[in-house]
Formats: structure tokens, C-alpha cells, sequence
């Protein structure tokens, strides 16, 4: 790579003579590694970006008392830059959904998602959030990553305070392993708004039940029912 | 010193079982409950002597001191004013509604309590599925409003007289049904794909009642949101959604009160449910 | 450089007047301002709020800023428990118990339990009624400093919150050492506990309570003649004693307005009238008088706590009943008897006799009813949980009627609801 007079680095094909070097669409180098710039600038930026993630704490159920705890003084998400919680989705980085989310609640995460700005992060915090938990029932959304993208999950019911701090840094290292050159990651994307995040047949896979929900679909037994039983719930 | 558990009947018994493999039936299951006389508590000895006999169709103990009185459907706001008024039921503990399943009537639960008496009632009332209507006690305890909204909208009980008588707890746009019956399977009758598309397909405005919606109707700043037609909203909200990527033919069957065949669209093949 | 110093009369003291409560400044006289009326709005709060503890949705029709209706809409957190509990055994349903009122979760477990055991005729030991007696009041502790604190940090009071969840996380310590777990606690089963208390705990419990009345005293200097905290609450959000019993309110919604009623002195359980505690009642139904309630009646907890402790008798904690309780690993593993026994109370678990019981507690939001019927099997037929938020929610557009948009704010934060309980 030639090197200009400030001895940084500059692509041969954008090049400028004296000026800055240019970051390429793509910021790649023509054997397509990224540029040094690139990855300095992506190291710069990724660092602020995760050091002060602002949350929006999404806390439906019992996940958000401990989500609540870990804010409060025996674990503090203030060393983490986080005690800012954003109730305003539009002023926040990171959606923290702690708790269950049912069907009637769904749209209501889905539009705060949808209006978070870029960039923006996911935690699934809670079995229930990740998979709907306990609550394989009629009424519950089994996974929120079936509406809406997720980073990291965190399982626990409800998981401590460590286990979220654990699950943020879990994210942070996501983070770190960013870059700007990647076009798509971060794009505003309209075309979703209003529909689920994965495609029916997914969601109808996912939320399948699996060990011990096939065996407890059966009431008192004592008493007929003729209940409709869909016959894949019955699957190991 | 204590007996060992081993001596026990009802251990010597649960292994004999275990060697026969038979289950007990409902019939011969031991019971909580027993029959009771009038006179054993003094509200429904009084009830019977200013209402008559014929308003407590059955007078029950159950698990030791909980008495249960069932009463007939049609005099029911007769006897609950009654309650209220004369024998000092002030207080509305719970309305809601037992379905034991097999087609067996619903039955609708009062539990009253008198706060200067410290003493407590329970009233039933039961309905045939084909006939779930029963007279609203709103007008006479406030608070069963909020919970025979409950009761309609897990059960399907139509509460006569009730202001405001809509779903609490399920969306406005809920297809599936009620879900608290005991035919309605425990995770719903449309495929998870269907519920999450249902879900995501409302309007902003199908978040608002009529009720609401009317506080811009009225002013004469008439706003471009306004809901004129409820009829028309209740009926779009009602039908297949509405949202991008609606399926083909998804129309809502109507509810039947048991063995409602599978929703056509639904590509699942449903069968009955098979006892333990 | 002269320093110059500035007094001024804020008016609200801290005195207390005649009727032993703190003066407050008089209301602004009529006609200052003109009457202004306009077209009302609609405002649309939560379910995604800070201020709504939990998933609620409000929709206010204001004018200006006076609500003129409210209209709560809830279900966004219905979770059918009911519907659930009708597929799992009688045991199984305990987990479910503390997800529902997941602020006081062993009081859910208790009541639960209770409601099956009475159901079955059963009487669970000595020990074990005084250990339920223990971990109740505890939680209506941690319950009401939940409360305390989130109802500081919505009128603005932050340090508060911090203090009682400090607090809080000192409970989490105990719930972890009897349960293993900080919130779903799941401890009780039909017949008795999931186990006894561990070596230490009660004593740490001791320690606990010797030390907690500080804090309750730090909050108490923080808030109660506070010139802010009673600006914001007295006289808000008040309901008198009729209306307050036909809207089904409980708990220390109840009390405040007068009405002296109790669960645990009216139809008291497991030997509450052997225990020496008051219980406050209030006088004007407002805000105010609802957190002077709930204030003493963490102390008067304490006093119940401290006197659980003295009495705590030793002896089992389970009842010795082969129909609900497992035998000894050491039994079921050398014996072939105690082996089928474990057998079939894993595999198809307890039964209850046919029939139904309906069971009352003093919940720390107010009366929770288990409502529980069975046919005869080792599910229920029905489980029906009378929640007192939902009920205490439903009182919600009566009292704010009137008041402006932040006293809105106040009363939610003043009932103490918590939206599982609502929702199930």
C-alpha cells in the first residue's frame, strides 16, 4: 500500500495525493481485507458505542425486577455507562425486553423497536422473552426474535443481575467485532415495519413444543373434554 | 410416637392399585363436598323464608365451611339485591365462571362476604352452553364490572345489563374464540404464524374504542381519525387482519361451543383430544 | 466578599396541625383565573411507560389538564395461568404461583398451598404454619418497599428507590438461602415446604429485622413531613369508605379509607389472632393516607416477624401424609415399598378429592383468593386466583376523575398494583 506524506495509509484507487486517505465504499483494501483506517476508526467507534449503551428497558413481568436490581446499587449498570435508562426509544441504544410478551402486547414491542434509531442492539432477557418459557399457551409469544431481530439472549427465570451484566457483556464483545464497512447491519430498514421478524414456517418450528410441554397438554383426564388438540404438539 | 407411614391405609391402598393398574373414576373419587341443610347458615335460612324455598335450587358444604348456595338464573338480580341489601353482602369478593368440561353447564361463581357479619357466601349459577346469558350484577356491587368483563371474555357469558360488556383480556381483534373453555386447547386454534401475523396487523386506530375514539368525533375540529362506522370497524377488525401478507381464504369460522373443526388456512389437520 | 443570606417562608413547614396532620398551604381562592374550556384531548399512556408498573395502558380524555375519563386497558401481560394450571398437577402449579405476583412470591405460594391443602383436608405442621407466617410478612416487606420505592421515583424522589432496593437485595439473600432462588421462590407444596430452613437462616432473618426499622426510619424522615411528598399526595385520588367497599377495593386501599378490614384479623388463618399486631386504618381515602398505611404496616410486620421467630417451634416441616409427601431418599432407595410410593406420587403426582375451596390471604396488595376445584384427579378442574390488583385497578378511573395529568400518576403509583396479578 503506498503511504502518503503523513504516513498514513492510502488506497491506490481512490487515491487523493496529499489529502486524508479515502475510506472506500466498503472501506476494503483491493485484496479486500479492511483498511487500517477502517479498523481504527471501527475500534474507536465500537468503544463508544458499547461503553455507553443507553437501554430501553422493555420490562413487562418479573424479568424487569431484576433487571431493575442490577440497576440499583448491589449491581450497578452504572459502571457499565447504563444508568441512563431511556424510556424513549428514540434517545436509546440497546432494547432490553425483560419479561414475557403477549400476542396483544407484540405490536407494542414491535413499534418501539421499529422506532429506535440506528444503531441499535437486542437483549432477550428471560426464558420467557427468549422462548416463551413456562408459557407455551395460546396467548404468548414464544420468542421474541419471531417479531423482532435479537443480539443476545439471555436465559434465567429470571436470570440475576450477573447473569444480565454477563449477557451485556456478552454484547459488548458482539461490539467489538462491528465495523462500519459492513453496509447492511446498520441500515434503517422500512420494509419490515409491521411484519414478523422470521418467516411463518420458522415460527411455526420454533414454537413447536418440545420435552416436557409434549407430555403436559392433557387435562384432569377425569373428565372428557373434546378439546381440538393440534396433533404436532404431541412431537418429542 | 408417630405411626410409620408404611402402616397406612391409604398406602396399603395406593400399592394395591399400583398392582391392578386401575384409576379411579370421577364417581368413585372421595369428596370434599356435602349436601346441607337451610338452617345451617342463617343467610340462606333467611334467604328461603323472604324469597321462598324455590330460589336455592341446591345448598352444598364444601371443604369443611364454605357454603354454596346455587341459585336459579332468572331471579338472580332479585336474590343478589336481596343479598346486598338485607342480609348485609356488601362485599363482592369475585364473580367468575367454572366450566367443567363434557358439555356439562357452566357455572358462574359469586363469592359474597358480609364485612359486618365476617361472614361468606357462595352463590352459583348454572348455564347450559347453548344458553350462556345471566343477568349483570354491575347495577347492584360496582366491582364485578371489571370481572364479568372477565368472565365474557375467557368464558363467553353474556352479562345482561352490563355498561360495557368487551374483551379485557385478549386483543380487541381475538378470533380464536374463548379461552378458558375447556374445548379450547391450551396453546389456541390458530397456528402460532397465524397469531403472530393477527398480532402484528392492527391498525393504530383498532387500539381505540368507540367510546374513545368519540371524544374527536364530537368536537367540531373533526379530525381525519374518527371511527364513524363501529359496526364497520368491529367487522374489519374481525375478519382476517387486514395486515400485509393477509392468507388467502383465512376467514373466521364462527364459534361453535365445542368440536369447532380446524380453521380452514390453518393447513393443520385438528382431531379431538384423547382422555388421560 | 459579603455574603448574603435568603430566608423564605415555604409555608409547609412540617407543623402539624390541629387534626395531627401536617398544614398545608391553602388552596388558591376562586376567581383568579377565568374558567377555560376547550376541546378535550386524548392522551394515550403506556403500555410501554416508566410510570405504569407494568404493562397497563391508560387512555385519559383530558381537558386541558384536568382528566375528565380514564380508561384502563389491560391483557397485555396475560399470561393464562388459570388455563395453564388446569394442564399441571397440583404440585407443578407452584412455580406458576410466583410468577403471577412476582413482588411478594412466597405470599402466592402460601396462599396457594393453603387453598389445596384445605381442599384436602389436610393440617400442615406446627412449624410449618409459623414458617409461612414468617415468610408472608416478609414479603408484604418486600413487597410494600418495592412499592415504597417506585412510588418515590414517580413523584420524583430518587434516593429512595435506592435505599429500599438496597434493602431489598438483603431479602433476595434470605429468599436464596430458604429457596435457592431470589424471586420465583416456588417453596411450598401441598402438605408442607419444598425443605426446611437451612442452619443460619434464622438467624440471619433476626439479624435482618433487627436492623431493617433504620431504613424504614431514613424513608420515613425523607418523605412523610415532606413538604413535596404531601403537596403531591394529600387530597389526591381520595375515595370514601361506601364507595371503597362497592368497588371491591382491598388492602391498604381499603383501610385507608376507613373501613376497617383485614384478612388476617376478620377470618384469620393459621393462629393470626395468637399474634399481637395493629392494624392502621386511615381516615381520608387519599394518597397520603395510603402510604401512611402501608408505612405501618411494614412495622407491624416486623412486629409479627419478630414474634414468628420467638415461637418458631421445631419438629417437621412436612406433614407425615404418604398422599402427598415423599419418603426419605435413604427409604426409597433401600426399600422397595418406599420406592413404589415415590413412584407414584412422581409419576402421576398428588390427588385431591373432588369438590372446590376457596381460601383467603392478606396479600400485601390487598385480599388474594385461591379459588380451586377439583374432580377428583391430580389436576385442578379450575384454578381460579382473585387478584386483588386487578380489582384495585378497576377503581382507578373513579378516583382520578377530576384530578390533573401527574395525580394520575400518584394514584396508580398509590394502589400498589402489579400487572402479573392483573393480567394472569
Amino acid at each position: 500500500m503506498a503511504e502518503n506524506e503523513t504516513g498514513l495509509p492510502v488506497h491506490e484507487r481512490g487515491g487523493r495525493g496529499n489529502a486524508l486517505p479515502v475510506l472506500e465504499a466498503g472501506g476494503h483494501d483491493k485484496d479486500g481485507s479492511p483498511g487500517w483506517v477502517t479498523t481504527k476508526l471501527d475500534y474507536v467507534v465500537n468503544w463508544a458505542r458499547r461503553n455507553s449503551l443507553w437501554p430501553m428497558p422493555f420490562g413487562t413481568a418479573c424479568c424487569a425486577i431484576e433487571m431493575m436490581a442490577s440497576a440499583a446499587t448491589k449491581n450497578d449498570l452504572a459502571r457499565f455507562g447504563m444508568e441512563r435508562m431511556s424510556f424513549s426509544p428514540r434517545q436509546a441504544d440497546l432494547f432490553i425486553c425483560a419479561g414475557r410478551v403477549s400476542y396483544k402486547m407484540a405490536p407494542v414491542l414491535r413499534k418501539i423497536w421499529d422506532q429506535m434509531p440506528q444503531p441499535k442492539w437486542s437483549i432477550s432477557m428471560g426464558a420467557c422473552a427468549s422462548s416463551g418459557g413456562v408459557f407455551d399457551v395460546y396467548s404468548m409469544v414464544q420468542g421474541i426474535d419471531t417479531i423482532m431481530p435479537v443480539d443476545v439472549y439471555v436465559p434465567g427465570c429470571p436470570p440475576r443481575p450477573e447473569g444480565l451484566i454477563y449477557g451485556i457483556l456478552m454484547l459488548h464483545e458482539k461490539i467489538r467485532g462491528e465495523s462500519l464497512a459492513y453496509d447492511s447491519l446498520r441500515s434503517e430498514d422500512d420494509e419490515r415495519v409491521g411484519r414478523a421478524n422470521l418467516p411463518a414456517h420458522a415460527i411455526n418450528e420454533l414454537a413447536l413444543p418440545f420435552g416436557n410441554s409434549t407430555q403436559q397438554n392433557q387435562v384432569s383426564g377425569l373428565v372428557g373434554t373434546r378439546a381440538i388438540a393440534r396433533p404436532n404438539d404431541r412431537q418429542p | 410416637m408417630p405411626e410409620s407411614y408404611r402402616d397406612k391405609l391409604e398406602f396399603r391402598d395406593a400399592l394395591d392399585q399400583l398392582a391392578e393398574g386401575v384409576d379411579r373414576g370421577p364417581a368413585q373419587a372421595p369428596r370434599s363436598g356435602r349436601e346441607a341443610q337451610a338452617d345451617e347458615h342463617p343467610t340462606v335460612a333467611a334467604l328461603t323464608d323472604a324469597l321462598g324455598a324455590d330460589v336455592v335450587l341446591r345448598h352444598e358444604v364444601q371443604s369443611g365451611d364454605e357454603h354454596v348456595v346455587f341459585l336459579a338464573a332468572d331471579r338472580l338480580t332479585e336474590v343478589m339485591r336481596w343479598l346486598r341489601d338485607s342480609a348485609g353482602y356488601d362485599f363482592l369478593k369475585d364473580v367468575t365462571a367454572v366450566d367443567y368440561g363434557g358439555g356439562r353447564p357452566i357455572q358462574v361463581v359469586y363469592q359474597l362476604w358480609s364485612i359486618r357479619d365476617a361472614r361468606g357466601l357462595r352463590a352459583k349459577v348454572e348455564l347450559p352452553l347453548d344458553a350462556l346469558e345471566v343477568a349483570s350484577v354491575v347495577p347492584i356491587w360496582s366491582t364485578a364490572n371489571w370481572l364479568e368483563r372477565e368472565v365474557y371474555d375467557l368464558f363467553g357469558v353474556h352479562f345482561d345489563g352490563h355498561p360495557d360488556l368487551r374483551r379485557i383480556m385478549m386483543p380487541e381483534n381475538y378470533a380464536e374464540g374463548h379461552p378458558l373453555r375447556k374445548d379450547f386447547p391450551l396453546r389456541g386454534r390458530f397456528s402460532r404464524a397465524e397469531q403472530t401475523r393477527r398480532a402484528l396487523s392492527m391498525d393504530v386506530e383498532d387500539f381505540y374504542i368507540p367510546d374513545e375514539m368519540a371524544v374527536y368525533g364530537s368536537g367540531e375540529a373533526g379530525t381525519s381519525r374518527p371511527e364513524q362506522d363501529p359496526a364497520a370497524a368491529r367487522a374489519r377488525l374481525m375478519r382476517s387482519g387486514g395486515g400485509p401478507g393477509a392468507e388467502a381464504g383465512a376467514a373466521v369460522p364462527p364459534m361453535r361451543p365445542e368440536g369447532a373443526p380446524g380453521v380452514p388456512g390453518s393447513g393443520e389437520e385438528l382431531q379431538e383430544d384423547e382422555r388421560a | 466578599m459579603s455574603r448574603r443570606t435568603i430566608e423564605y417562608d415555604v409555608r409547609t413547614s412540617g407543623q402539624m396541625g390541629a387534626d395531627g396532620r401536617p398544614v398545608s398551604v391553602p388552596p388558591m381562592p376562586a376567581g383568579i383565573e377565568p374558567e377555560m374550556h376547550g376541546e378535550h384531548m386524548l392522551i394515550n399512556i403506556g403500555p410501554q411507560h416508566p410510570a405504569t408498573h407494568g404493562v397497563l395502558r391508560l387512555v385519559l380524555e383530558l381537558d386541558g389538564e384536568t382528566v375528565v375519563r380514564c380508561i384502563p386497558h389491560i391483557g397485555y401481560l396475560h399470561s393464562s395461568f388459570e388455563k395453564l394450571g388446569e394442564y399441571r398437577g397440583w404440585n407443578q402449579i407452584v412455580p406458576l404461583t410466583d410468577r403471577m405476583d412476582y413482588l411478594a412470591p412466597l405470599i402466592y405460594n402460601c396462599a396457594y398451598a393453603m387453598a389445596v391443602e384445605k381442599l384436602m383436608g389436610v393440617e400442615v405442621t406446627e412449624r410449618c404454619k409459623v414458617l409461612r407466617v414468617l415468610i408472608m410478612e416478609m414479603d408484604r416487606i418486600f413487597s410494600h418497599l418495592l412499592w415504597l420505592g417506585t412510588t418515590a421515583i414517580d413523584i420524583g424522589a430518587f434516593t429512595v428507590f435506592l435505599y429500599t432496593f438496597q434493602q431489598r437485595e438483603e431479602i433476595y439473600n434470605l429468599h436464596e438461602g430458604l429457596t435457592g432462588a431470589r424471586i420465583t421462590t416456588s417453596s411450598t407444596r401441598i402438605g408442607g415446604m419444598m425443605a426446611d430452613t437451612p442452619p443460619g437462616w434464622l438467624d440471619a432473618v433476626q439479624k435482618w429485622v433487627d436492623e431493617f426499622p433504620r431504613t424504614l426510619d431514613e424513608v420515613d424522615t425523607l418523605l412523610t413531613n415532606n413538604n413535596l411528598w404531601i403537596g403531591r399526595n394529600r387530597d389526591v385520588g381520595a375515595i370514601g369508605p361506601e364507595d371503597a367497599v362497592d368497588l371491591g377495593l382491598t388492602g391498604a386501599n381499603l383501610r385507608a379509607s376507613g373501613v376497617p378490614y383485614d384478612v388476617r384479623k376478620d377470618a384469620p388463618y393459621y393462629d393470626y389472632e395468637t399474634y399481637d399486631f395493629d392494624v392502621p386504618i386511615g381516615e381520608h381515602g387519599d394518597c397520603y393516607d395510603r402510604y401512611l398505611v402501608r408505612m405501618e404496616e411494614m412495622r407491624q410486620s416486623l412486629r409479627i416477624m419478630q414474634q414468628a421467630l420467638d415461637r418458631m417451634p421445631g419438629g417437621p416441616i412436612n406433614v407425615d401424609d404418604p398422599r402427598l409427601i415423599l419418603p426419605p431418599k435413604t427409604d426409597a432407595m433401600n426399600d422397595m415399598e418406599s420406592m413404589i410410593h415415590h413412584f407414584k406420587l412422581v409419576q402421576h403426582g398428588v390427588r385431591a378429592p373432588a369438590g372446590e375451596s376457596w381460601y383467603s390471604v392478606e396479600s400485601s396488595k390487598g385480599e388474594l383468593g385461591m379459588y380451586v376445584v377439583s374432580d377428583g384427579g391430580t389436576k385442578p378442574v379450575r384454578w381460579r386466583v382473585r387478584g386483588p390488583s386487578f380489582i384495585n385497578l378497576s377503581a382507578l378511573p373513579k378516583m382520578v376523575e377530576g384530578h390533573l395529568l401527574s395525580d394520575v400518576i400518584a394514584v396508580n403509583a398509590s394502589l400498589d398494583i402489579v400487572l402479573g396479578e392483573i393480567d394472569r
